[in-house]
């Protein structure tokens, strides 16, 4: 037996398909990047709400037999597969076996199969005992067709929605925040509760023809705290009057504690949250730019005369910074770019992330740039640098572009003096605010102009000036124009916009017939 | 480029970083400076024309002829001080070419009622080159090269010459690219002095005394400046 076992757990060990479908399986009951996961939240979602509705009509009118056996089996059927699958991937068994195995022998000792086994299905178990495993499992039941009263845990299956539904996991976690207030809230209310109702028993029980048993008395004291008051059952004589008095009074304390308890672990909280939702927004997109610190660079950025970037962020350590850009109109969160916690919140493997590193210091500057770094290479980091001793430092630090504003300057003061007539001309092409852009054309492989010569893409007619072509990272300035273009070329071109808008938009993507 | 000379005004937090890029641009740099450690500062960075004046002054600013220096540039660190200075050297130097640089919008239309004939808004020549970075990395990286004059391809003005062969052409007859330049744009003496690109879709006619604005190889460039002298070829 126990060599079976062993050589199970070795194939399961050794199977990369085994490996993969678990993967997967992970993957899509939890990893909220899968590409699936969002379908098979819907599917689920979908299951539960029909499954409650029928239930809901099935009161007062007759339901068709398809619509039972779909509630009965299938969605049921479904939620049992989903069960298994959680419990499935919550622990390695096969792992655990293995481990254990490799160090007895190591080691030595002899190999306790049982043990492993044990201690494998302890932790299944313990997984099962979870609330929210408790809720799936109740879930299925209703599918147990003898016992009709079971049809009533069909409402479980609404909790099954929580786990789907993000805002409420939020909520819970609030609530969790501040377990020890409400606990000792809690406390004092089963002990308000079980005093009077004991008291009102003990005073009334024959006097008042509504309370019969303790559990009379006890229902009168929860229904008198929380304020409801039905009325069924009211005390008659004068101490019980008193500790009504006293009871309602103790109920709206209380009541107005746990709402401020509440209220204010949600302020507490509500940054973050909003920061949460931020972000997740924003991990949807496809590229993302990151701006770090809110300055005169950030603010120029976005003051521009040109279309805004969408998807952006703007991320400063100091909290009035941050007020200030939201006031004037930005998505903004105060956060430590310069945090490893930070950053990993973006999703780096599926969003083209940019950072734009613009604060005034350039060693907050360098450690954001290794920050970004070290949690991705694909993050592509422009970075500004004030100091230009600094230079070598970002690029061992591997920003990909540096911006130096002095530079800049530096650059437009040395046209401006030897070149004067072109520093107008310059100015215009460099800030691209005139007539004259300089633009680049990616082409890509399915590019209509690809393998055709350049004479024949005829630019003069589009009113544009071709420059040169850029191939392999070389720069080929007025090549031939016999010159063929070739895939992944970039070509640089000068004209008005409206000119190069047309001359893109008009080979794009077009296969070239002929 | 020895013979281009530019005074700076401030030591500070860009004036010195501009004045070390200048200088190593192979500018001859002037320093003046306001603020004594400033002064010293430039002088142990080891800039030679460092002079320390009270810039408030006029009978101070009046000592030193700032008139043959091509570009008075202003970068003073305290802005009030930047703009009460290039409006005083406006009033004292009604010709000279003054650049202010300033760090904030407010300041930029300040310094450019106070009639500096160009003021560079640093934060705002680097976010533009941000975006330029962002939508068009390949054509910023190489444009910098264009106009940062250090690789082989540049731009070059030249004013066509009396009895030039072009003299009297139509720009779009001239094949430029077979001489290896291109044309990029123009000053057109017949239609004032703006700067036309030849992409605007005009064809001008060309005469002497036009300044044409080409994009080329040095060597090429400078080939064709000496062939334009030639008549008829």
């Amino acid at each position: 037996m126990n060599h079976i076992l062993l050589s199970i757990a070795l194939y399961l060990h050794r199977s990369s398909s085994y490996k993969k479908t678990k993967q997967f399986a992970r993957d899509l009951l939890f990893n909220s990047n899968n590409r699936y996961k969002r379908y098979f939240d819907m599917t689920i979602i979908f299951l539960v709400i029909s499954s409650v509705f029928i239930l809901v009509y099935e009161v007062k009118h007759p339901v068709p037999a398809w619509l039972d056996n779909y509630d009965i089996y299938f969605v049921s059927v479904v939620f049992a597969v989903e069960y298994l699958l959680r419990l499935w991937v919550h622990n390695d068994v096969s792992e655990m076996i293995i481990k254990e195995y490799n160090d007895a022998n190591f080691l030595a000792k002899e190999f306790h199969l049982n043990l492993v086994i044990k201690k494998a299905l302890s932790e299944k178990l313990k997984y099962m005992l979870t609330p929210s495993a408790i809720v799936d499992l109740l879930a299925i039941l209703p599918a147990y067709r003898p016992l009709r009263i079971l049809r009533v845990f069909i409402l479980f299956r609404v909790f099954k929605l929580l786990r789907y539904t993000k805002s409420i996991n939020q909520f819970v976690d609030v609530i969790v925040n501040k377990k020890f207030e409400l606990l000792t809230l809690l406390f004092l209310l089963v002990f308000i509760v079980f005093t009077s109702g004991i008291g009102i028993y003990i005073l009334e029980a024959d006097k008042n023809p509504q309370i019969h048993t303790l559990f009379d008395g006890i229902y009168w004291a929860i229904v008198t705290i929380s304020t409801v008051g039905y009325g069924d059952i009211s005390p008659v004589t004068d101490v019980g009057r008193a500790i009504s008095v006293l009871i309602i009074l103790a109920g709206i304390a209380m009541i107005s504690f746990v709402t401020s308890v509440i209220v204010s672990a949600f302020s507490e909280k509500l940054g973050e949250l909003k920061e949460h939702r931020i972000i997740e927004q924003l991990n949807k997109n496809r590229s993302i730019i990151i701006l770090c610190g809110y300055g005169q660079l950030t603010k120029m950025f976005f003051r521009q005369k040109r279309e805004h970037p969408s998807n952006y962020l703007i991320m400063d350590k100091d909290i009035n910074r941050v007020n200030a850009a939201i006031k004037d109109g930005y998505v903004a969160i105060q956060d430590d770019a310069s945090s490893f916690q930070t950053l990993r919140k973006f999703d780096a493997t599926h969003c083209e992330i940019t950072m734009l590193c613009m604060t005034s210091s350039d060693v907050e500057n360098i450690y954001i740039t290794l920050n970004a770094k070290s949690i991705s290479k694909k993050i592509k980091v422009i970075s500004r640098v004030n100091d230009p001793e600094n230079v070598n430092k970002f690029h061992y630090a591997g920003a990909d572009e540096l911006l130096l504003p002095h530079k800049v300057a530096n650059t437009m003061i040395y046209t401006a003096i030897t070149q004067p007539t072109m520093y107008k001309a310059i100015h215009a092409i460099l800030t691209g605010k005139s007539i004259a852009n300089i633009d680049e054309i990616h082409v890509h492989q399915s590019h209509g102009i690809v393998d055709m010569p350049i004479e024949a893409l005829d630019f003069k007619s589009h009113k544009l000036l071709f420059i040169g072509i850029e191939r392999n990272g070389a720069f080929i300035f007025n090549p031939p124009s016999s010159e063929v273009i070739q895939p992944f070329d970039v070509l640089l071109v000068m004209g008005r916009k409206i000119s190069l808008e047309y001359f893109k938009s008009k080979h794009e993507g077009s296969i070239n017939v002929g | 480029m020895s013979d281009k000379n530019i005074a700076i005004f401030g030591y500070g937090n860009h004036g010195r970083f501009i004045a070390k890029g200048l200088h190593e641009d192979g500018l001859r740099v002037t320093i003046v400076e306001s603020d004594k450690t400033f002064y010293k500062e430039a002088k142990a960075d080891g800039f030679e024309e460092v002079f320390l004046l009270d810039v408030t002054k006029d009978d101070a600013l009046k000592k030193i002829d700032f008139a043959v220096f091509n570009k008075l540039v202003c970068v003073m660190d305290d802005e009030h001080l930047n703009v009460f200075l290039t409006l005083s050297l406006r009033s004292l130097f009604q010709d000279a070419y003054i650049l202010s640089v300033s760090d904030s919008l407010n300041v930029t239309k300040k310094l450019k009622m106070a009639g500096a004939n160009k003021v560079i808004d640093l934060y705002e020549v680097s976010a533009n080159k941000i975006y330029n970075i962002l939508e068009k990395p390949v054509a910023t990286r190489l444009l910098e090269n264009f106009a940062n004059n250090r690789e082989g391809i540049t731009f070059r003005e030249m004013v066509i010459p009396e009895n030039s062969f072009v003299d009297g052409k139509m720009a779009d007859d001239i094949d430029f690219a077979s001489y290896g330049v291109l044309l990029v744009g123009m000053i057109d003496v017949e239609l004032g002095h703006s700067f036309v690109f030849v992409t605007a879709g005009i064809s001008h006619k060309l005469d002497s005394g036009d300044t044409i604005v080409c994009i080329g190889d040095k060597e090429k460039l400078k080939a064709f400046e000496t062939l334009l002298s030639k008549k008829e070829n």
